[in-house]
């Protein structure tokens, strides 16, 4: 893990046995998922031949290390590889050997040797209520802080800590919020998903590698070469779905027929990620092919956007039974209220200018 | 707030107090409109009230031009029955058996019914946006209707036609990204429940009240609906 820092990601590669044709193969792959134009792999060996291994420091803080996992499961895995072991990953709670100060210790001399110029890649959301998550007994928001002011850019991977995810979900109780919430004055590229994309990981990093440059993002910080179209817009059941045929239950006939998974919760619609292009597992499947609606993950308070099978337009909050019953009597006071001095200022009014005249016939002259 | 907020809010927070404003001033209408009418009858009735009033209530369900009643309605209003007939049409099938606003009322009430395929729904939404259009155009070249026309009359309009016009930009992702029209239509929406209760669109309520009383009336002076 701890190599000559000053080695080039082709050199490192070199030395860990890999032959050129393997380095022009992760190359071509490479400049492939970035969404480069063929003509560019000459431009991506180059880099990769010329570039210092970029330093990858990985933070863990309220996460269920999914993320992690997801990442060593890329199905390029000569590009994984390059992100685990060749980039450099300096420091991650996971897959390091050292643990207790040891491991805090590395850390610091590796954030002071390479100031500036190393990428801060977060897993987890940050609680900031008193007391909460503390690493060698120091709170959570202070270790991002301490390693996002050296950093050259920060990788926010998976929805927690992108939006906080689940730990931020309702109530809350550790006061968690993800990165950019907490990180104003850094370059935040938010790679969103529960997990994310592996591949969407491991090319937004090489992107840096690469090119130099942060990818373009969107509103929500992520990078608009993965997040760009919606699930719904690329999804193999897209056509059911124009043509209103539906799986009304897990299980039925339209479900067999592989129909469209909208009525049963799906978020497709609104979510906004790669899996319907870059898919899972080799390309293998993803959610929705493998008959799953889709949740939403790679957007803001997915947990708190109604039910996983409730409809994407199924209303979030609903008056509950008592708030409306409280609405309805108000309505009916206040109507009563109303007809009560409605009658009484007619009463009124018929009193201080007496008619011989009958009500009814009243109202017809009228 | 992001875009993900809004629609969080205008689906969750913001719909329930438009819905409970809508409980509310819809109550609050049919209890200061019934407390209106309650006049002692001085004269005997002519004819049973009850049947009267159920009897208007079936009648006026007849909407076929060829009922000779309703013919001499059409024919004096022409465009106004159509394009108002297609429009009430259209919205109770687009708003009743649409697929995602089945999915809606089943978060509100807890079950669900059959939906029609989206090319249907989506049919009967283009007639009704035509409708409400040529229904404006008449407001405007009518001089008749345009001297009773006040500015509430076009917010009636506007505000029923959004929905449905957001609703058909999002069926067919025209003008903006799926969850940001998303999010304008359910925000008119609920600009709709609240604008309801003040409005005449509540008029879907009160119909089912003044046609009984109106047959009831017919009926006491002996009159036929």
């Amino acid at each position: 893990m701890f190599q000559n820092k000053d080695d080039t990601v082709y050199e490192v590669l070199q030395k860990r046995g890999v032959s050129r044709r393997d380095f022009l193969k992760i190359a071509t792959i490479t400049t492939a998922v970035l969404g480069l134009e063929y003509t560019q792999v000459g431009r991506v060996i180059a880099q990769l031949e010329t570039k210092p291994r970029v330093p990858v420091i990985w933070l863990h803080f309220q996460d269920c290390t999914g993320c992690s996992e997801a990442i060593t499961r890329s199905f390029n895995p000569g590009l994984a590889s390059l992100i685990l072991n060749d980039v450099s990953l300096d420091y991650h709670e996971t897959l390091m050997a050292a643990a207790g100060h040891q491991a805090e210790a590395a850390k610091k001399a590796i954030m002071d040797a390479n100031a500036g110029s190393y990428v801060l890649v977060v897993e987890g959301s940050i609680p900031t209520g008193f007391g909460m998550t503390s690493i060698g007994g120091r709170a959570a928001d202070d270790i991002l802080k301490e390693a996002a002011a050296g950093a050259l850019a920060i990788i926010a991977v998976g929805n927690c800590a992108t939006f906080g995810g689940i730990p931020a979900a309702k109530p809350n109780p550790t006061n968690a919020h993800g990165v950019w919430d907490l990180v104003k004055d850094k370059p935040i590229i938010n790679v969103a998903g529960c997990p994310p994309i592996p591949e969407v990981m491991t090319n937004t990093i090489a992107h840096i590698l690469v090119l130099g440059t942060l990818p373009e993002l969107d509103a929500l910080n992520r990078p608009k070469m993965f997040y760009a179209q919606t699930v719904h817009d690329r999804c193999v059941r897209r056509g059911f779905y124009d043509a209103g045929l539906f799986a009304n239950s897990f299980g039925d006939d339209g479900y067999k027929a592989g129909y469209c998974l909208f009525k049963l919760g799906c978020k497709g619609p609104t979510t906004y990620n790669a899996c319907a292009s870059l898919k899972w597992n080799e390309g293998t499947s993803w959610p929705v092919q493998a008959g799953h609606p889709c949740l939403g993950c790679s957007e803001p308070g997915f947990w708190d956007a109604g039910g996983f099978y409730q409809g994407q337009s199924a209303l979030i909050d609903v008056p509950g039974l008592t708030a409306a019953a409280g609405a309805a009597a108000v309505g009916i006071a206040a109507g009563v209220g109303t007809a009560a001095a409605n009658a009484a200022s007619k009463h009124r009014a018929e009193q201080a200018t007496p008619s011989q005249v009958p009500a009814d016939d009243k109202e017809k002259k009228s | 707030m992001n875009w993900t907020d809004a629609m969080h809010f205008v689906r969750g927070p913001l719909f329930s107090a438009a819905l409970l404003f809508f409980i509310f001033g819809m109550l609050y209408r049919l209890v200061t409109v019934i407390a209106l009418g309650w006049k002692r009858d001085h004269a005997p009735a002519k004819s049973s009230k009850v049947v009267g009033g159920v009897l208007n209530v079936l009648r006026s369900a007849i909407i076929f031009p060829f009922v000779p009643r309703i013919r001499e309605a059409a024919n004096r209003n022409p465009i106004t029955y159509l394009a108002g007939g297609i429009f009430h049409v259209g919205l109770f099938v687009v708003v009743m058996l649409g697929a995602a606003h089945v999915l809606a009322w089943e978060s509100v009430l807890g079950f669900r019914w059959p939906t029609l395929p989206l090319p249907i729904i989506d049919f009967f939404a283009a007639i009704s946006i035509i409708a409400l259009i040529v229904l404006f155009y008449n407001r405007l070249s009518n001089p008749v209707l345009r001297l009773l026309t006040r500015t509430p009359d076009y917010i009636n309009l506007l505000v029923v036609f959004l929905p449905f016009l957001t609703g058909f930009f999002m069926t067919h992702r025209l003008l903006l990204p799926y969850e940001r029209i998303y999010t304008i239509h359910v925000l008119t929406v609920d600009i709709l429940l609240i604008w309801i209760p003040l409005s005449r669109i509540s008029h879907f309520m009160f119909y089912f009240i003044t046609k009984p009383r109106h047959g009831a009336r017919f009926a006491q002076r002996g009159a036929k609906p």
